[in-house]
Parts: structure tokens; C-alpha cells; sequence
């Protein structure tokens, strides 16, 4: 941020118009944003009271309808419409004239500018970024807390309505609110500057996506502070116990998922039409760097899954709230209608959890062993063909469930299958890293951290997806350790590897190298012991979602725990080296990795626009080694004064 | 390529694979098999396992392979040899893997079908999960309801589930068969036990907030031995006197996985510790006999403070022998602790 306000120092500060009370109460900002969430939350209020009134209800004895309608619904849009979101569409709708070269709200100029409602990629990136590490970080002290529980058998320091409540809403921040937007985070800003374009197409789109998120996220916390507790039936929500036996926490966990499910939908097809209709002229798909590919196949998946998780989550919680019975067998509801329509987007949404990272992988592979990708078109099919069988396997989870037994077959073989395409990945990537030169830095050890546990977590895959192994292990302490190897050792790795990778654009200073290798191997070896003996404790007989459990795993329980707590720890290096790399590290140059794709080319942060003029892309992304090769040519760069001159003068 | 490369690969996956042949070998990874299906999937889980180990070797030779030796000096900022791809590499690796995980397919698919094999003249047994409970039911034995799993050696047993709440899972890893039990379904399972024994049953399906402590045991008999369980059994349940009656509904019912209670033993913490029921009623303001009445059938009338609602089921559908034995020992037992 700091580095952002440098550049502009010598840029005159937006004049001060009249009325700047009038401005400050009324404009988009915070000021609005709280008070029209007041309003709007007093207004779903009333129509609650006044249609339960008018239907002969007592019309205020019943707090779920209310907390729905005015807390969960209403007051969220009203902060969106107060923050600012929808300004530019609302005065479109009342055709007011809208000004198309505005980009008052474009670029950050100070630290106040990451504070609102921001249009430019780069902006909305590290927002993403710093919005999901914090829900990272309160997510990770649940798992601390639950850990403590779980240090000794018997119960010691919560009941089980908190403890139910601490693994759920663990794994529901974990994913809704880290790993998923995590990765829209980095795509956010490096897709546009990868591809050659100036920004996202739909850069409002784009600023309405982002501000969902903080809204998911606060539902799903605040769920502890709700009369009877957080939800506590786990991040899958099964029915019924989800839509029928729970507090009212269920319907924020309901609600938190639709704000999140929104957020990603709107991200991904704004991916797609980017990457469809911005690339760069000469930057055919067969040129498009693997973290662009990753991310057109990842937003595929959640476009045409996240719909179905949005349409579970509602019939859960028209049954919890309107008493329908969707899943309630005694009235003729279906439970395992809830499982198959919610794994049909979980499952896919396993991959949009994981693509992103392999084309993070891609990356810092290349540009660290200064090799070629090694087989990069079938690298590409591959990822196309994990979003085709992605899905067909929704119902491996299932094999225990009652569903119709003949499924189990079928779904094990595309389930096995997927390990080819994933296994395609693993050798090219290990076959790009033979002979090169390979340049230790945090990335780097991200990367090869992420292939060895990776591999663990897709061979105790092949293991679950056998279905006699499944029926043994499913809903065991296996289960968690395969999770955490694939989600973990997966795709966190790779999240870390990408947000050492792009720091320095990002910043424009550089992290510190030291601190880096110190997370990396404190990381690795925490996770290691903290994961790998849960494995174990599974297949002999602990099941999972338990606060309590056979004396005989008292022991392994406490390594667990402790290691767990020092592994937690851990994430307080990767915290203390981006802040005061962030405020005070060495000035980045612009190219530090000497990486070949596009937004290694620009000033590290970026120009606001990105680009002086948009580049002539001539080659493959991933020349390295080769004489002479060329990716891109772009004008001269004279980024600092283009950029005095490209913002706008309102 | 050239020699030295090949025996160091060979060398750093010999040694990566007996690690990882160590850590499955001598760590104690499965409990006792006392099922032919558990049998049978052990199988399966040690061919898996082989075929896991070879890989993770290749992959682990490769990677630390390259660390040691394609290390780049600091000073050195020169590239890596332009290498492409290899046609006949990635052909290779497609179709090894995707060999190994058909023949996987293919031996599962196979484990499967008989394990799915009902044996002749099976043993039924009806399962009635709820929250947070199990209860056997003997349909060939007037049917008999127990809270434990009794099962006779080397008879191949159907058991069918229903569930009264919830999804329960119904889990014996001994027996390496798991089963959910889906409210309005009837799932079955079959197992054959091979080993006389006592073994947990787990519920394994996140089912409320005793779900940790829903558990109960499976006993394994020989067959002589069952034979006169189940007749001295059947014969007990004919002449009841209240005393023992009472102790027996609490027992048979799923009261002592969720309240503890002194006299029967049980030491459940999710509800209300029933050794205070005299206070809880004065509390209360009813009558204790009155009052421990209304909380079994309608367990929301009262909620005792600093427990939740909507967590016990409600039990009005006990007998109205069975219920007043129940209040009765109830009573007598709290007075006591």
C-alpha cells in the first residue's frame, strides 16, 4: 500500500467539492453502507410483522422469519446499495447520464482506496487476498480451539453444541471464505495482466463480487452469537439434521453459503468473458499461460455447479424456516435428495479448490527451474478433461449413504480415472523440474512442498475410491487426514506459493527470503506430523465429528494436538514477514523472478491501467532456455509518466 | 540417459519405498479382521497400498533426485535445457496409470459383489437408530429388543436399518461394513463374523449432539452359546416383575448414552444428570413423580436450565407398563444417589 501512495505522492489530490458533509452522509461509503443496512433491515422487519400479522401468526413470537428476512437478507443488500455497489446501475436504471470514461473509482491512490468500492483488478486482488487470510486466521483458531478439545478424551473445555459449532464453521470459513476466494483473489490480478488487457471486462461486476464476500463470512461467525449456537451439522449441512434439528445458526450457514455461492458465480463469468474476449491480439488459447487455463476451466466448474449448491442450501432452510418438508421423510421429504444435489456441486467444487493452485504450480515451476512447461498442451487437456469427469463422481461420497447400490460401480470408475489426468499433471510437472536450474526461493519450496503432499492426497484418493476401503474409512479420521493432504498439502501450498510469488507486483517490495523458507519448513513438517497419523487413527476406528472418543487413541490425540498447535503457529512467520515486508521491505524491481509472462513486463505495482498500450503477444509464455524467443512485444515502457497522464482528472 | 542417474533414481525410490513399506508394515494400521467381508477388503486395501507405494517412490526418487542435483548455483542465471515434451513419455504415463487404476476398479467391483452376497438361511435382525441410540430387534426370537448387537459365529446375518430422527451410520470396523441409516429408507447390510468377540459399534454419520456417545457393542457367540442367549431371553421378557423391569427399560432404551445416572452405571453428559432429579423438580415446582413422567413423554414441557431444547426425543410411545416401571425405578434410583 505504502508503495502505491509513493508513486502518487507527486499526483495533485482530488479537488474537495462542495457539500462534503452532504457528500460524506450521502455518497458511497461506510456512513451510507451502515445506515441504509439499518434501513433496509427495519423494512424486512416490517414486512415480516406485517404479513404474519395479516396471515393470523403472532407476529413477532417467531425470531427465525425475522432474522432471515431482515438480518440475512435485507440488510446485506442494504449495505451493498450504502457502500456503493450498485450506484453506477442505479443511475443507469433511472437514466440519468452515466459518464463512460469514469474511473473515479479506479486504481488506489492511498490506503482509504482498498476501503471501498474498487473497480480496478489489482485493487479487488488484494482485497480478496487480505479479506480471505483474515477469515484464514480465524478459521485456523477454531481448528486450535477444537484441538484443545480434542487433547484428551472426555470432555474438558466446550459442550457439544460449541464444539459441534467450532468443526463446522471451521471448515465452512476454510472453504466458502478462504480457499475458493483465495484463488479468485490471485486470478483477479494476475488473469487481466496475464492476458494483456487493461482490466476485468466486468469491472463492477467485478467490485459487487468482492464485497459479497465479507458478508458471507461475518454470517457465518456470528452464528456463535446467536441464540442456541453456531450451526453444528458439519460444512456438508446434511438433511435432516441440518434442516430440521438445529438452532437457528443453520440458517446463517444457509444464508453465508448463497452470499458466497453469488460471489463466486459473478467472479467466474467475468473470468470467462475475459479470458474469452480480452486476450491480447496474438494470444491464441495454445498461448495462454496454465494459470489462465486453470482459471477458464475452474470458472467453468462454478458456473455450471455452484447453482446446485444454492438450490440445496435453499430447500434446507425453506424447511428449517417454512416448515416444507423437501427432506423431512415423514411428510414424504427425500434426505438423500439433499446429499446428491449438494455433492453434485461439492464434488466440483473439490476442483475449484485445486485447478486454481495447478495453475499457480504451472508458474513458479517453469520460471523457478527456467525450463519450459514439459507438455503443455496435454498439461491444458488435462485440466478440461478434470472438469468433464469432475462431473461424474459426486457420489463416491455416497457409497455408505442407501442410495441406489448399482451407482456405486460406475461412480468408482470415474472416480479411479480422475487420478490419470491428475497423475499427467504430477509427471509433467516432476519432468519440467528434471535438468533445469532450479532457484530455491519460498515459491519455489511452496511448489515442491505442494507436489510431494499433493501426492499423498491423491493416493489415499485412489484408496477412497475403491469402494470396499471407502465403507470402511468414510466418515472416519481418515477422511479428515485425505482432506487436509488434498486441501492442505494441496491447494493452501499452492496459495502460499502464489502470494510469495506475485508479493513484489503486487507491493512492489520484496518479502524476506529468510522468514519465507522459515514459514515454508515450519509449515511442512507441522502439517506432516499434525495430518499424516490421523490417517492411522481412521482405519482403526476413530470416526470424525466427535469431541469425545475411545480411550485407546488418547495418546495419539495429544501428538496431534500439540503438533497442531505448533504448526498453528506457524502462520504467525507468513503474517509478520508480508506485513513488514509490505510496509518496509526493499523496493521490488520489476521482473525479480525474470518471468516471461506479461505481468512480469510492467512496473511492479502495475501502472493503473496495466498496460501503455496493449501488447503484441508473438509466442509461448514459457520459452525459457530458448534463443532468441520472445512472448510478448510491448511499447517502451515509460510506466511512471504514463501513469501520471492515464488518471483521470474529474 | 546415462548410468549414474538411473542407480541414484533407483537408490532414493528403493529407499522412499521402504519407508513407506515400513510405515505400513509395522504400524498397527487395521484392527482384528472378524468378518469374511473385512477379510476380503483387507485385500483390496493391501493391493491398493502396493500399488500406492510404487508411485509415491517414483515420484519422491524423481523430486529429491532433481533437489540434490539440479541445483543452480546463486550466481548462475543461465536457463534450463528447452525441453518440449516427450511424445512417448506422456503417452506412458497415461496408460500406466490409467492400467493400475482400471485393475484396482475391476478387483473392488469384484470384492464388491460378494460382499453384497447374501450366504443361505441368514439371521435377520432389524436396527432402529435414533438419537443417540441403537436398538436390535429379533424378529425370529418374538421379537426380542436389545440394546447390544448379539451375533452367532459363521452365519451370514441381514441386518436392516431405520432410523427414527436423523442419518445415523451404522460402523463395526472389525467387521469393515458401514451403513447409513436414512430416515423413510430401509438400508440393509450383511455380515458374516468370523471371530467370537466384543467389538464397538460406532455411529459414524454426524447425528446431534450425543453423536460422540452413540455407541454400543456387537458381541460375537458361538453359535451354542447364542442359541441359549436368545431363548433365555425370550423367556425373561414374558414375566417382568416392576424392579427389575424398570432397570431393564432404562437399559434397553437409549436413556444412559446421554444421563448419567449411578444406579445403572451410566454416565452420560448431554442431558441433565438424572442422580439430581429430586432438585430438578423442586426447581420445577412439580411433583418428582409427575414431573420425571412429562419429561419422558414430552421432553420440551420442562427444559432443565443450561440444556438445550429440542435435543431429547420424545418417548410416548413406551408402554404404559414399561413407563411406569421406568418413573418408578426412576424415582427409587435418584433417591438413593
Amino acid at each position: 500500500m505504502t508503495a502505491t501512495t509513493a508513486d502518487h505522492d507527486a499526483h495533485t489530490p482530488v479537488p474537495q467539492q462542495r457539500g462534503t458533509a452532504r457528500r460524506l452522509l450521502l455518497g458511497p461509503g461506510w456512513i451510507r453502507a451502515v445506515s441504509i443496512a439499518a434501513l433496509f433491515g427495519a423494512i424486512g422487519f416490517g414486512i415480516v410483522v406485517v404479513l404474519r400479522w395479516w396471515g393470523g401468526w403472532h407476529p413477532i413470537l417467531d425470531g427465525q422469519p425475522l432474522v432471515l428476512v431482515s438480518g440475512l437478507v435485507a440488510a446485506p443488500l442494504g449495505f451493498l446499495a450504502g457502500i456503493g455497489t450498485f450506484d453506477y446501475w442505479t443511475y443507469y436504471a433511472l437514466g440519468h447520464p452515466t459518464r463512460p470514461e469514469d474511473h473515479s473509482s479506479h486504481g488506489a491512490r492511498s490506503w482509504r482506496d482498498y476501503f471501498r468500492v474498487n473497480t480496478d483488478h489489482k485493487v479487488i486482488g488484494v482485497q480478496y487476498l487480505v479479506t480471505t487470510v483474515i477469515f484464514f486466521l480465524i478459521g485456523g483458531l477454531l481448528a486450535m480451539l477444537m484441538r484443545a478439545e480434542l487433547a484428551r478424551p472426555g470432555m474438558q473445555f466446550f459442550d457439544t453444541q460449541t464444539f459441534n459449532g467450532l468443526f463446522s464453521v471451521h471448515a465452512s470459513l476454510m472453504i466458502f471464505l478462504f480457499v475458493i476466494p483465495a484463488f479468485a483473489g490471485l486470478a483477479n490480478f494476475a488473469v487481466p495482466l496475464m492476458l494483456g488487457a487493461a482490466d476485468m471486462a466486468f469491472p463492477r461486476l467485478n467490485a459487487l463480487s468482492f464485497w459479497l464476500l465479507p458478508i458471507a463470512g461475518l454470517m457465518m461467525v456470528l452464528s456463535f452469537v446467536v441464540p442456541g449456537g453456531a450451526f453444528a451439522c458439519g460444512w456438508t449441512g446434511y438433511a435432516p439434521l441440518c434442516s430440521t434439528h438445529q438452532p437457528m445458526g443453520a440458517i446463517f450457514f444457509n444464508q453465508g453459503v448463497q452470499w458466497a455461492g453469488a460471489s463466486s458465480i459473478m467472479t467466474a463469468l467475468n473470468f470467462l468473458v475475459t479470458i474469452i474476449t480480452m486476450r491480447a491480439p496474438g494470444m491464441t488459447f495454445w498461448r495462454m499461460p496454465l494459470l489462465v487455463w486453470a482459471n477458464f476451466t475452474t470458472s467453468l466448474l462454478v458456473v455450471i455447479a455452484t447453482p446446485f449448491i444454492a438450490g440445496s442450501q435453499f430447500f434446507s432452510m425453506f424447511d428449517h424456516v417454512m416448515h416444507t418438508s423437501f427432506f423431512d421423510a415423514s411428510n414424504g421429504g427425500y434426505p438423500l435428495g439433499y446429499q446428491h444435489i449438494f455433492w453434485f456441486y461439492s464434488h466440483p467444487a473439490v476442483y475449484i479448490m485445486m485447478l486454481p493452485g495447478f495453475g499457480i504450480m504451472s508458474e513458479v515451476i517453469a520460471v523457478f527451474s527456467r525450463k519450459p512447461i514439459f507438455g503443455y498442451r496435454l498439461m491444458a487437456l488435462s485440466l478440461m478433461a478434470i472438469v468433464v469427469l469432475g462431473f461424474s463422481v459426486w457420489a463416491h461420497h455416497m457409497f455408505v449413504s442407501g442410495m441406489a447400490s448399482w451407482l456405486r460401480v460406475p461412480m468408482m470408475v470415474t472416480t479411479l480415472l480422475i487420478a490419470v489426468p491428475t497423475g499427467i499433471k504430477i509427471f509433467s510437472w516432476l519432468a519440467t523440474i528434471w535438468e533445469g536450474k532450479l532457484h530455491f526461493n519460498t515459491p519455489f519450496l511452496f511448489a515442491l512442498g505442494f507436489l510431494s503432499m499433493f501426492v499423498i492426497g491423491g493416493l489415499s484418493g485412489v484408496m477412497l475410491g475403491a469402494v470396499p476401503i471407502d465403507i470402511h474409512v468414510s466418515d472416519t479420521y481418515f477422511i479428515v487426514a485425505h482432506i487436509h493432504y488434498v486441501l492442505f498439502g494441496g491447494s493452501v501450498f499452492t496459495i502460499f506459493a502464489g502470494m510469495y510469488y506475485w508479493f513484489p507486483k503486487m507491493t512492489g517490495r520484496m518479502y524476506n527470503e529468510t522468514l519465507g523458507k522459515l514459514h515454508f519448513w515450519l509449515t511442512f513438517i507441522g502439517f506432516n506430523l499434525t495430518f499424516f497419523p490421523m490417517h492411522l487413527i481412521g482405519i482403526e476406528g476413530m470416526p470424525r465429528r466427535v469431541a469425545d472418543y475411545a480411550p485407546k487413541f488418547a495418546g495419539i490425540n495429544m501428538f496431534i494436538s500439540l503438533a497442531s498447535f505448533g504448526f498453528g503457529a506457524s502462520v504467525l512467520v507468513f503474517l509478520y514477514n508480508m506485513i513488514t515486508s509490505w510496509r518496509h521491505g526493499p523496493i521490488a524491481p520489476s521482473n525479480p523472478w525474470r518471468a516471461l509472462t506479461l505481468e512480469w513486463q510492467v512496473s511492479s505495482p502495475p501502472p493503473t491501467f496495466n498496460f501503455t498500450e496493449i501488447p503484441q503477444v508473438v509466442g509461448s509464455p514459457y520459452e525459457y532456455g530458448v534463443p532468441g524467443a520472445q512472448h510478448a512485444i510491448l511499447a517502451p515502457t515509460r510506466a511512471h509518466e504514463t501513469e501520471e497522464a492515464e488518471v483521470p482528472v474529474s | 540417459m546415462r548410468r549414474g542417474p538411473i542407480l541414484a533414481l533407483l537408490g532414493i525410490g528403493t529407499l522412499a519405498g521402504g519407508i513407506a513399506a515400513a510405515v505400513a508394515l509395522f504400524l498397527p494400521w487395521l484392527p482384528p479382521v472378524a468378518s469374511t467381508q473385512r477379510a476380503r477388503m483387507d485385500e483390496v486395501f493391501w493391493f491398493v497400498v502396493v500399488i500406492c507405494i510404487v508411485i509415491f517412490a517414483i515420484v519422491v526418487a524423481a523430486l529429491v533426485y532433481s533437489v540434490l542435483r539440479f541445483r543452480a548455483a546463486p550466481d548462475d542465471d543461465s536457463d534450463g535445457p528447452p525441453i518440449h515434451g516427450h511424445t512417448g513419455l506422456e503417452i506412458v504415463w497415461t496408460l500406466v496409470p490409467t492400467v493400475l487404476v482400471t485393475a484396482i476398479g475391476i478387483f473392488s467391483a469384484i470384492v464388491l459383489a460378494r460382499n453384497d452376497a447374501l450366504g443361505s438361511n441368514p439371521l435377520r435382525i432389524n436396527v432402529t437408530a435414533q438419537q443417540f441410540a441403537w436398538s436390535f430387534t429379533y424378529p425370529e426370537a418374538k421379537n426380542l429388543t436389545t440394546g447390544t448387537l448379539r451375533l452367532p459365529i459363521n452365519r451370514s446375518v441381514l441386518l436392516t436399518f431405520t432410523s427414527k430422527d436423523v442419518i445415523h451410520s451404522f460402523w463395526v470396523p472389525e467387521f469393515g461394513q458401514k451403513q447409513d441409516t436414512v430416515p423413510g429408507l430401509h438400508t440393509t447390510l450383511h455380515i458374516t463374523p468370523t471371530r467370537v468377540g466384543t467389538y464397538p459399534v460406532i455411529c459414524t454419520e454426524l447425528c446431534g449432539l450425543g453423536h460422540a456417545v452413540m455407541r454400543s457393542t456387537a458381541i460375537v457367540m458361538e453359535r451354542g452359546a447364542f442359541a441359549k442367549w436368545l431363548k433365555s431371553q425370550t423367556a425373561a421378557t414374558s414375566s417382568p416383575s416392576t424392579a427389575v423391569s424398570g432397570a431393564a427399560v432404562f437399559k434397553n432404551n437409549p436413556c444412559g448414552s446421554c444421563h448419567t445416572l449411578t444406579a445403572a452405571g451410566s454416565t452420560g453428559k448431554i442431558g441433565p444428570d438424572l442422580d439430581k432429579l429430586p432438585q430438578y423438580a423442586q426447581e420445577a415446582g412439580q411433583p418428582l413423580e409427575q414431573f420425571i413422567h412429562t419429561s419422558i413423554v414430552d421432553p420440551n414441557a420442562y427444559v432443565q436450565k443450561g440444556y438445550p431444547k429440542n435435543v431429547m426425543p420424545p418417548f410416548a410411545n413406551l408402554p404404559k407398563a414399561q413407563l411406569d416401571a421406568l418413573v418408578q425405578y426412576l424415582i427409587q434410583s435418584s433417591k438413593k444417589g
